[in-house]
């Protein structure tokens, strides 16, 4: 039975001033996230070339100011982001989040 | 003699170029549809961005070179640019991403196979009604949109789904609420949809039948690992599935896949259910493994989840199925519903002990605006 209760899952979302997000966990650990580099790391299929995971987004075309307007969870999975600049497409899982985390715990621990 | 002043290039020229190239897929051409993104000119330069629906869209390349080409035969045209972006669109009438929330429904059950043909709606329409015998009150949809099965297994064939407004009124028969596309379309009429319409009539189904307070909404999903299993997971609370395979090994191949693609997607796996494991000859009482012996519980045991039991091949279901009893309800007392009512049991049990087990906050769908 551990599978039923190993995943982690965001327990809060909040905005941290204009430009960061913080995610609270229900392992307790607390994420900060740039959101213009949160923007940059989206990986659909508008973003990364499904076929050859080429990065296909501009950086360029990403507004410095961007920030999400809105965002939800998809299933029990996931985070889908409707950012300033039109994007939508971009589903971003827990797991994937986790490893963007960019707290300074996470940060030296991926160094 | 004179200069004469070079004869900029014209918003509409562009326009006008752009309007000959159709989209084969919608049958339009591209600046009535609202693909030209942006347009920028420069002297003699031209700049355009077409945003298709898909990034996948096959014609891509062949559009991007008829536009290079229209464009460069407009008089004063030095210099082309075309770029192409991609935006999916939200099927209409739908907001994006947008959530099932099923507050009176306590338990949400997803009964999946990897592979087609192993009696997932049998054993789905047996575990609801025998956990409707325990008193709970149950629900079952039917999501497998080109081949429903429920109304025929559960005697509701004739069967038509009614309006109350925006809410479906679902059908009830042996103590089930059911929602089902048999329902909805002429019997014997095949469903010919591409993915967004399957989409679209499970969300329907799932978010505007009038279920009331269940205890346990179990959704009998086709086989494999399409887009009804996304829709699902992508939009519905499931509280957990159940994986149903036959014993040998072309069907658990599909079973692991289709266990994975949960796993994948967070959503946790009651146990697995392996059917047609034996048939108990009526003459002489031998026990013949038709399909081998034991495969479930192996890949139970392999993917560490629960093994939720194994029931026989037995012509009694089938024909209590095609005659619209489940066997559990025709014969409540036979050896097969016995197993049915355990393993309904086993599920009820899992299911409490995880809603007591889970350890901090329970999962809860999220949103948040962002205060700019």
């Amino acid at each position: 039975m551990a599978e039923l209760i190993s995943a982690v899952y965001p327990v809060q979302l909040r905005q941290v001033g204009g430009k960061n997000l913080g995610i609270v966990w229900n392992d307790g650990h607390n994420s900060f996230y740039n959101v213009r580099k949160l923007r940059l790391a989206c990986k659909c299929a508008g973003c990364i070339e499904e076929w050859t995971n080429r990065p296909i987004l501009d950086e360029k075309s990403v507004p410095q100011e961007v920030h999400p307007k809105k965002m939800e969870t998809m299933g029990r999975y996931a985070l889908r982001f409707d950012w300033s600049d039109g994007h939508t497409t971009g589903i971003y899982t827990f797991e994937n989040l986790r490893k963007l985390c960019e707290c300074p715990q996470c940060r030296t621990a991926s160094v | 003699m004179f200069f004469r002043k070079s004869i900029a290039v014209k918003n509409e020229d562009v326009l006008r170029a752009l309007g000959q190239i159709n989209d084969p897929d919608l049958n339009k051409d591209i600046v009535t549809l609202g693909f030209v993104k942006s347009l920028e000119i420069l002297g003699g330069e031209v700049k355009v961005t077409i945003e298709l629906t898909t990034p996948a869209c096959p014609v891509k390349e062949q559009l991007k070179t008829q536009a290079e080409d229209l464009i460069s035969k407009i008089p004063n045209v030095k210099k082309v640019e075309v770029t192409m972006t991609a935006q999916v669109r939200p099927p209409q009438g739908q907001a994006p991403g947008n959530r099932i929330l099923l507050p009176h429904v306590k338990n949400l059950i997803a009964v999946a196979s990897g592979k087609g043909g192993v009696g997932k709606s049998t054993v789905t329409v047996n575990l609801a009604v025998a956990l409707a015998q325990t008193g709970a009150k149950v629900g079952l949809l039917d999501a497998d949109i080109y081949g429903p099965s429920i109304p025929l297994m559960m005697g509701t064939r004739k069967e038509r789904v009614l309006q109350d407004g925006a809410k479906l009124l679902p059908i009830e028969s042996h103590g089930i609420k059911m929602m089902s596309m048999g329902y909805a379309v002429e019997e014997g009429k095949p469903v010919i949809w591409r993915g967004p319409m399957v989409h679209g009539a499970l969300t329907q189904f799932l978010s505007q039948t009038d279920w009331g307070e269940l205890d346990y909404l179990l959704i009998d999903l086709p086989p494999g690992t399409g887009d009804a299993q996304l829709t699902i997971s992508q939009t519905a609370p499931v509280t957990g599935a159940i994986i149903v395979t036959t014993p040998q090994e072309v069907s658990l191949i599909d079973a692991r896949k289709g266990l994975s693609m949960f796993q994948s997607v967070k959503i946790p796996i009651l146990g697995i259910v392996e059917n047609m494991a034996g048939f108990i000859c009526g003459h002489c009482q031998e026990t013949t493994h038709i399909f081998l012996q034991s495969g479930g519980e192996k890949l139970a045991h392999e993917a560490q989840v629960p093994f939720l039991g194994s029931l026989p091949l037995d012509p009694k279901v089938a024909q209590a199925g095609d005659t619209g009893t489940p066997v559990v309800a025709l014969n409540p007392d036979s050896e097969v519903a016995k197993l049915y009512k355990a393993m309904a049991g086993k599920v009820a049990a899992l299911l409490s002990v995880r809603s007591m087990n889970q350890q901090g906050e329970a999962f809860k769908p999220l949103e948040m605006t962002w205060q700019s």
